[in-house]
């Protein structure tokens, strides 16, 4: 076998390794049996409807809602005004201070969960969806001011010139000229934002009080072996509006880019 | 000409600092309405710092920038008489070339179809009509040049700034485009301000054109006069080609001077025209084309001088040649169009070079 052709057999047993697992969710979340197992017996609905018929399931996927999409929204907020700080202007201390922003990037987790919750016990903040929101925005801001400062790099200052050379305010000139041009930028930062948050398990589950987001219910749902094929029904249905997403922000990167004429540079499909 | 023009922009003492950076260094001088003005010099001179001080981009640090008699101290770019082409165009890409064009009448009172039917003529006097709907990143370079104009030009400013606008075009298209925008100049009469690193550019758009070095504007006078009485060795060397040659003063009465001249002799100069004296070593200053080869029996009108040629550079419609004057180590360029008759002579020929005493400029 020549070396072209041991790379192929490298990459496709990569790709099956990685995407395997993700293909038996389905496969198990349609099979007539509550043992997670070879081989399968039989064609079934039963852990659709069963998942359908949970309360607590719509509950805690309905606080995981309000926590990513806030975080989201914060989080890119948050990203706009320091991506905009670091590309345009000069201002003392600058590299520490992008450096502390882009810190819990490399921080684990685990660390910022246990002192936020050190914290926010110490100063009687009740743990709630806020606590779990206030953790994800500092997690997530990092990676809104990475996906946010390359769109603003790329931003030609003389077209903020002029616009306003022509008249417009700094204000309007932001609104009319450097918003559109940034927004596939903003759009990635509040979809990548939003599945950080979704998925994020340990500050969630140590912030969340009572009011549990969806990725700590589904761990502490698989503790009853006989609710386990209804949680890959779940996960079945979240594969599926991950692909979804994925593809229309996708799809909005590349009009972006058709309509401004730049040159695709690869986005994340 | 311009010279009895009232004043549009004027320079009072104009510093500015970049930190310990000395980016202008004492500007003075006025620009007159109507006039198409070039801020020309080497890169890092400061011409386009001086342009957006204008623009009011740049504050200065100290002096004074007034357009139309009016102070700019405390106004912003956005209420500033001026509009700017930049050297990237800055086309909106996001926008039509409609949208583009007519971006600085968003609040123009005047109702929609008016506003359009501006656009419309904006578009026409800078040849693109009918091109509105079309996506502003679909142009050509030159065709985004255009719609950079016309943006500019719909405001009627009193002053149109150009920041290089020609760079980044092609040759032929970059000629073509200068004649278009004299054209377009004398069209509008709006005072235009032009910076370029280009020489020849300049020479060719400007009614008159303020060299620049070092944050200082070293010479400022019409294309002619820098051509042909530069006021140093540095402007001399930056406009056109001059050939520098050694020189002695002799003795000095008033208005002339007796020189001695490595190469060509002794000569009687009148130097009432003559640059200011630096104390620098002398040499006098020769262009290329005041210089030319005596073919057979042809006799110099004035004075002429022996030399051999020692490099032949063949252009098409002209011939640099490459001479060693007299017999000494001073080599001069001289052009000759090649006209019928006259052929293109070889390395080492023995020549003949007429000269004229009026064509050298004394620097010292």
């Amino acid at each position: 076998m020549n070396k072209a052709g041991g790379l192929r057999l490298y990459a496709i047993i990569y790709l099956i390794f990685l995407y395997a697992p993700i293909i038996l969710l389905p496969m198990f979340a349609f099979n007539n049996s509550k043992v997670i197992a070879f081989p399968l017996s039989g064609f079934t609905t039963e852990w659709f409807s069963q998942m359908w018929a949970d309360v607590q399931l719509f509950r805690s996927l309905k606080n995981s809602m309000i926590v990513s999409v806030s975080t989201a929204i914060l989080a890119t907020t948050l990203g706009i005004f320091a991506a905009r700080a670091s590309t345009r202007y000069a201002f003392p201390g600058k590299a520490g201070i992008m450096g502390l922003v882009m810190l819990p990037l490399v921080l684990p987790e685990m660390i910022v969960a246990m002192s936020l919750l050190v914290v926010l016990l110490a100063i009687g903040v009740p743990l709630s969806i806020f606590t779990i929101i206030l953790g994800h925005v500092l997690i997530c801001t990092p990676f809104a001011v990475a996906i946010l400062s390359s769109a603003f790099q790329s931003l030609d200052r003389s077209l903020e010139e002029a616009a306003y050379d022509l008249g417009e305010t700094p204000l309007s000139t932001f609104r009319l000229i450097v918003l559109p041009l940034v927004m596939p930028g903003i759009i990635s930062s509040l979809l990548i934002c939003f599945t950080i948050s979704l998925d994020e398990f340990i500050i969630a589950y140590f912030l969340g009080g009572t009011e549990t987001p969806l990725s700590a219910y589904i761990y502490g749902q698989f503790r009853f072996p006989a609710r386990v094929p209804a949680m890959l029904a779940l996960g079945t249905i979240l594969v599926g509006v991950s692909v979804l997403l994925l593809a229309l922000a996708e799809y909005f990167r590349r009009r972006g880019i058709a309509k401004t004429g730049g040159k695709d540079t690869g986005g994340f499909l | 000409m311009t010279s009895d023009r009232p004043t549009m922009i004027e320079f009072r003492d104009v510093h500015k600092y970049y930190g310990d950076y000395h980016a202008l260094r004492g500007i003075n001088g006025e620009i007159r309405a109507g006039e198409f003005f070039s801020l020309l010099g080497p890169s890092g001179c400061g011409k386009t710092t001086l342009l957006r001080t204008i623009a009011g981009f740049e504050d200065i640090s100290s002096g004074a920038v007034l357009i139309d008699g009016k102070d700019m101290a405390n106004v912003p770019a956005n209420a500033r008489p001026t509009n700017m082409v930049f050297q990237s165009y800055a086309i909106f890409p996001h926008m039509s070339v409609a949208e583009n064009v007519g971006f600085g009448l968003r609040k123009d009172p005047r109702p929609k179809p008016e506003k359009a039917r501006a656009v419309e003529e904006a578009l026409e006097m800078v040849g693109l009509k009918g091109f509105g709907n079309r996506a502003a990143h679909a142009l050509s370079g030159g065709q985004r040049q255009r719609v950079a104009l016309a943006r500019a030009l719909i405001l009627k400013p009193k002053v149109l700034l150009l920041d290089e606008p020609l760079s980044a075009l092609d040759k032929k298209m970059r000629e073509h485009m200068q004649v278009e925008l004299i054209k377009l100049q004398r069209q509008v009469g709006i005072t235009f301000i032009l910076v370029t690193h280009d020489q020849e550019e300049a020479l060719v758009m400007s009614d008159r054109i303020a060299v620049m070095f070092e944050g200082e504007i070293t010479q400022l006078a019409d294309p002619e006069t820098l051509y042909r009485r530069p006021n140093s060795k540095k402007v001399a060397d930056f406009i056109g080609t001059m050939n520098f040659i050694p020189a002695t003063i002799l003795s000095e009465n008033g208005d002339t001077a007796e020189i001695e001249a490595k190469g060509l002799g002794r000569v009687a100069l009148d130097i009432s025209a003559a640059p200011p004296g630096k104390g620098e070593a002398p040499v006098v200053g020769l262009r290329p084309e005041t210089l030319t080869l005596l073919y057979d029996d042809q006799k110099a009108p004035e004075r002429e001088t022996d030399g051999v040629i020692d490099e032949v550079i063949y252009f098409g419609d002209m011939t640099y040649y490459d001479v060693y004057l007299g017999g000494t180590d001073v080599e001069v360029r001289l052009s000759m169009r090649n006209v019928p008759g006259r052929p293109v002579l070889e390395v080492g020929t023995k020549v003949r070079v007429a000269w004229s005493p009026s064509a050298l400029v004394l620097f010292r």
